[in-house]
């Protein structure tokens, strides 16, 4: 039985034909993915099965009926529910509060909670989905609120449930439970549609996947006929040189060198503790880690936003006492964010500003402290061509473009400023397949040229691919010294975990 | 040639650039649309209250347009300053609600380097610009303590600049003015002594107060909007304003000097605010009173707002006020009372805050028209 089916979908965009007569459709009790690039028009066909965009034109039909949807009010009675990126959650409320609202049980006019207690948990063992009625969801983690979204969805009754990138803010644990529960709602004969622009997962998801790109479906395949590279294939629609050939530098002259940093974490706790390494020009040394084991403390202290407690940076030869962003990039810091949006553009800015920022003092962009817009002209102009920046304007604005052009901006602003370190952290996040390339290219390009790159990265292939010496974080401290040649993902990831440990023989 | 200026006047502007314009001049015409409902439903005649509210504001020429035209801009220049006070923090993200505060600062400084000794005896071609810098830096100091508690202590500046208003007020108010810079005369509170003839602003219209402040706030307004666009502080204010409200890093990540820029930002939009305090003192009242109905702080709030916190709009807003005030005592000829105008300031920033859905209307309404030739060109094939 077909529980979703969609005929000929176009919507247009403004200048844009986000989706082109698609047609496809999702069995009852089954888990359908739908992969593509950013910008590839999956969000736009989510959103209008949702009601959030109404199609320029096509029909959508649910359990064979033909359905009229104009807003997610519509689709709500349709029963398709939809776990956003952002959840729609009150971080004060309990777990049972949150879930109930919109639709709580009451006595008159008075909230019965302890009715809508009973009901969560009755709620939570029929899909076996555990969680605590009583937390606050502020104290909880993202994967546990996102458990508590979908059962918000499933209180009301939903047949069809989408998923949008829904893995994009999941650890990699996390991400393993919430499949875990994508397997059981699929037990429990809910259909799932799931929205992701990582093969790995879909592979191992899903049981029929559609692809998309450029707003065309490319094709339905089903997951037992075909594997990873077929896809990567089907979604950029080229052989995607997924392995970036090892380039071998000489390596060069140590550039920074961090001694014993301990460093507290915005909560108070000690992130990173005693942590120790160098690198040196030509050099790329991957941080591997799961996410929240000291990473975020290391950046910080190496982008001087938080002082460390104790530990040593010499850079250049020269200790920084003072670490400040703007001393540590006068002396050569160049740093790729993890989050764009917050650390790395000012979204309402026009490309030709943002690209400067940070070098806006210096010559030519301005003098004596007046900025000189021919040259910043000049300068973004050659920019967007070598970086391969789409729209070519230097007057459009960054909250205007998609996240692998937002991500070039960064790169390009980067790469362009007089450095000899480059702290890279997760360059790769949340872009699809041919910006990952770029960016893998643009690193191998950087190392050429004599950089000293330190790559911190949650994916392991990505670490193995570019990194001439890797380090393993696990709660703040390194706990392996490795290259890729005597490793294996595998090791590593045991590394990751903690269950196996490498004595330092480093001091 | 035409493609090359097509490009410099279009080529930069983003799609439908002009709602930007549009959107305000849309709000200020609601706002008078209802403030005629207002008038309408207390049984008075609308068309009649306008007539006097505009007949004699200065916008418009009729009789004793002179005298009109003259006090217009004489309002306007301090709403200008205010205005533009508030409009500087504004860019750099900084809610700073002090210019009340950074006004009254400027006048009693004004007042006190008008009168006293030795300054007082200073040819004018000194004492003037050393009026105007003296009270611009006393402003930009009230200021820039908000601005010292926000960048080291993250004390928020809404809370700060409030209580420094009252601070200034009451420092005035309560002691300066009947204490030590007390005029000596015999009717007990009076405020401070009268400036001297070289404190005076110059008159540049025969027969009216108007003076040099609408020329030298012109002046500022260029500054300001050159200080934004052109110079690398600008930028940097700017980079601030559209990322610190959002708890965003991009600016600090990037190396630029948050904490500093803070201070500066709220230095600039103090000494601007006190700016029109020194007109009120220098060319309107020739001391500082020991009562002070001012308000000029809290308008300029709502210039700024109206004007979209950009130099021109602040500009075009602060006149507009400006002539709302001076036409406000002759609206009382159709017993309406004088302070209506207040009325219509009112709904023009309740319509600005709404502005996202008059743009919302705006949008419908071209997809409306862009919808229909679509339509057609479908049918035909």
């Amino acid at each position: 039985m077909k529980a979703l089916e969609v005929k000929n979908i176009i919507k247009q965009f403004p200048g844009v034909l986000a989706n082109d007569k698609i047609n496809l459709f999702a069995n009852k009790g089954e888990i359908f993915a739908i992969v593509g690039e950013n910008g590839a028009g999956k969000s736009t066909l989510m959103k209008i099965i949702y009601g959030l965009y109404t199609p320029t034109s096509g029909d959508i039909y649910i359990f064979d009926e033909k359905a009229n949807i104009k807003n997610p009010h519509d689709a709500i009675r349709l029963k398709i529910g939809m776990v956003h990126q952002e959840f729609m959650l009150i971080p004060r409320f309990t777990v049972t509060q949150n879930i109930v609202l919109g639709d709580e049980p009451h006595k008159g006019i008075i909230f019965n909670y302890k009715k809508a207690l009973i009901e969560v948990k009755d709620l939570s063992e029929k899909y076996r989905l555990k969680i605590d009625p009583r937390e606050k969801v502020a104290n909880l983690p993202v994967g546990i609120q996102q458990r508590v979204e979908i059962l918000k969805i499933l209180r009301r009754g939903a047949e069809i449930l989408i998923f949008d990138e829904s893995t994009a803010v999941l650890t990699p644990e996390e991400t393993e439970d919430l499949f875990k529960t994508l397997t059981k709602l699929k037990e429990n004969g809910k259909t799932i549609l799931f929205i992701s622009h990582k093969l790995k997962e879909v592979i191992t998801i899903a049981d029929r996947i559609a692809v998309l790109r450029r707003g065309k479906l490319q094709g339905v395949v089903e997951k037992k006929n075909t594997n990873e590279v077929e896809l990567a294939r089907m979604v950029v629609g080229r052989d995607v040189v997924l392995e970036i050939p090892k380039v071998k530098t000489k390596i060069g002259k140590e550039v920074i060198a961090v001694t014993n940093l301990t460093v507290k974490n915005n909560r108070g706790i000690i992130g990173l503790k005693n942590v120790s390494f160098d690198v040196h020009a030509s050099e790329i040394v991957g941080i591997a880690g799961v996410e929240g084991n000291g990473q975020s403390e290391l950046v910080n202290a190496l982008i001087g936003f938080t002082r460390p407690l104790k530990g040593k940076v010499i850079f250049n030869g020269e200790e920084i006492r003072l670490l400040t962003p703007y001393n540590l990039r006068t002396k050569g810091l160049a740093y790729i964010t993890e989050d764009r949006k917050r650390r790395g553009l000012v979204l309402p800015f026009k490309i030709r500003e943002n690209i400067i920022m940070g070098q806006h003092t210096l010559y030519p962009f301005s003098k004596n402290r007046i900025l000189n817009d021919p040259e910043i002209d000049k300068f973004s102009t050659k920019k967007l061509e070598e970086f391969d920046i789409r729209p070519r304007d230097i007057y459009a604005r960054i909250s205007n473009l998609s996240g692998g052009n937002q991500q070039k901006i960064v790169l390009a602003k980067e790469m362009s400023t007089n450095h000899n370190f480059l702290l890279a952290s997760q360059p790769t996040r949340g872009l699809d397949i041919g910006a990952t390339e770029f960016v893998y290219k643009k690193l191998v390009g950087e190392k050429k040229k004599g950089i000293a790159i330190l790559l911190i990265s949650l994916e392991l292939s990505e670490i193995m691919a570019l990194s001439d010496k890797i380090l393993v974080l696990y709660e703040g401290e390194i706990v392996g010294e490795t290259t890729p040649d005597k490793t294996n993902e595998e090791e590593l990831g045991l590394m990751m975990l903690g269950i196996k440990r490498q004595e330092k023989v480093i001091q | 040639m035409k493609d090359t200026l097509k490009k410099v006047i279009f080529g930069r502007k983003e799609k439908y650039w002009w709602m930007n314009i549009l959107v305000p001049f849309i709000s200020i015409f609601l706002a008078f649309i209802v403030g005629a409902i207002f008038i309408k439903t207390t049984g008075r005649n609308p068309v009649v209250a306008y007539k006097l509210l505009f007949g004699a504001s200065g916008l418009f020429p009729g009789p004793y347009w002179k005298g009109h035209f003259a006090e217009m801009l004489l309002s306007s220049s301090m709403f200008i300053a205010t205005g533009l006070g508030f409009a500087i923090a504004a860019k750099g993200g900084l809610f700073n609600i002090g210019a009340e505060g950074h006004f009254i600062v400027g006048g009693i400084t004004a007042a006190y380097i008008g009168y006293a000794q030795p300054f007082a005896s200073l040819p004018k071609i000194i004492h003037l610009p050393l009026i105007f810098i003296l009270a611009m830096l006393m402003g930009g100091l009230w200021a820039a303590i908000a601005g010292y508690l926000k960048a080291k202590r993250g004390i928020h500046e809404v809370i700060t600049t409030i209580m420094l208003n009252w601070i200034a007020l009451y420092l005035i108010e309560g002691w300066l003015v009947i204490g030590p810079m007390k005029a000596a005369v015999e009717t007990g509170v009076s405020g401070t002594p009268y400036i001297s003839q070289t404190a005076k602003l110059p008159k540049i219209l025969s027969g009216t107060r108007l003076n040099i402040s609408i020329i030298i706030i012109i002046i500022v307004l260029y500054l300001v909007w050159y200080l934004f666009y052109k110079t690398t502080l600008g930028y940097e204010i700017r980079a601030m304003g559209h990322t610190l409200i959002f708890g965003m890093e991009s600016p600090k990540a990037s190396g630029i000097n948050v904490e500093r820029r803070t201070i500066q930002t709220m230095f600039i939009s103090g000494a601007i605010a006190a700016l029109g305090g020194v007109f009120m003192v220098l060319g309107i009242l020739f001391q500082y009173p020991p009562i002070f109905e001012g308000g000029y702080g809290f308008d300029g709030i709502a210039v700024a707002l109206i004007g979209q916190n950009e130099p021109i709009g602040v500009l075009l807003a602060g006149i507009l006020i400006g002539a709302l005030r001076t036409g406000a005592t002759s609206v009382q000829l159709a017993h309406i009372p004088k302070t209506f105008p207040s009325i219509i300031e009112g709904f023009a920033v309740a319509f600005i805050a709404l502005q996202a859905l008059v743009r919302y209307w705006l949008m419908k309404l071209i997809r409306l028209k862009k919808s229909i030739p679509i339509k057609i060109e479908g049918d035909a094939k």
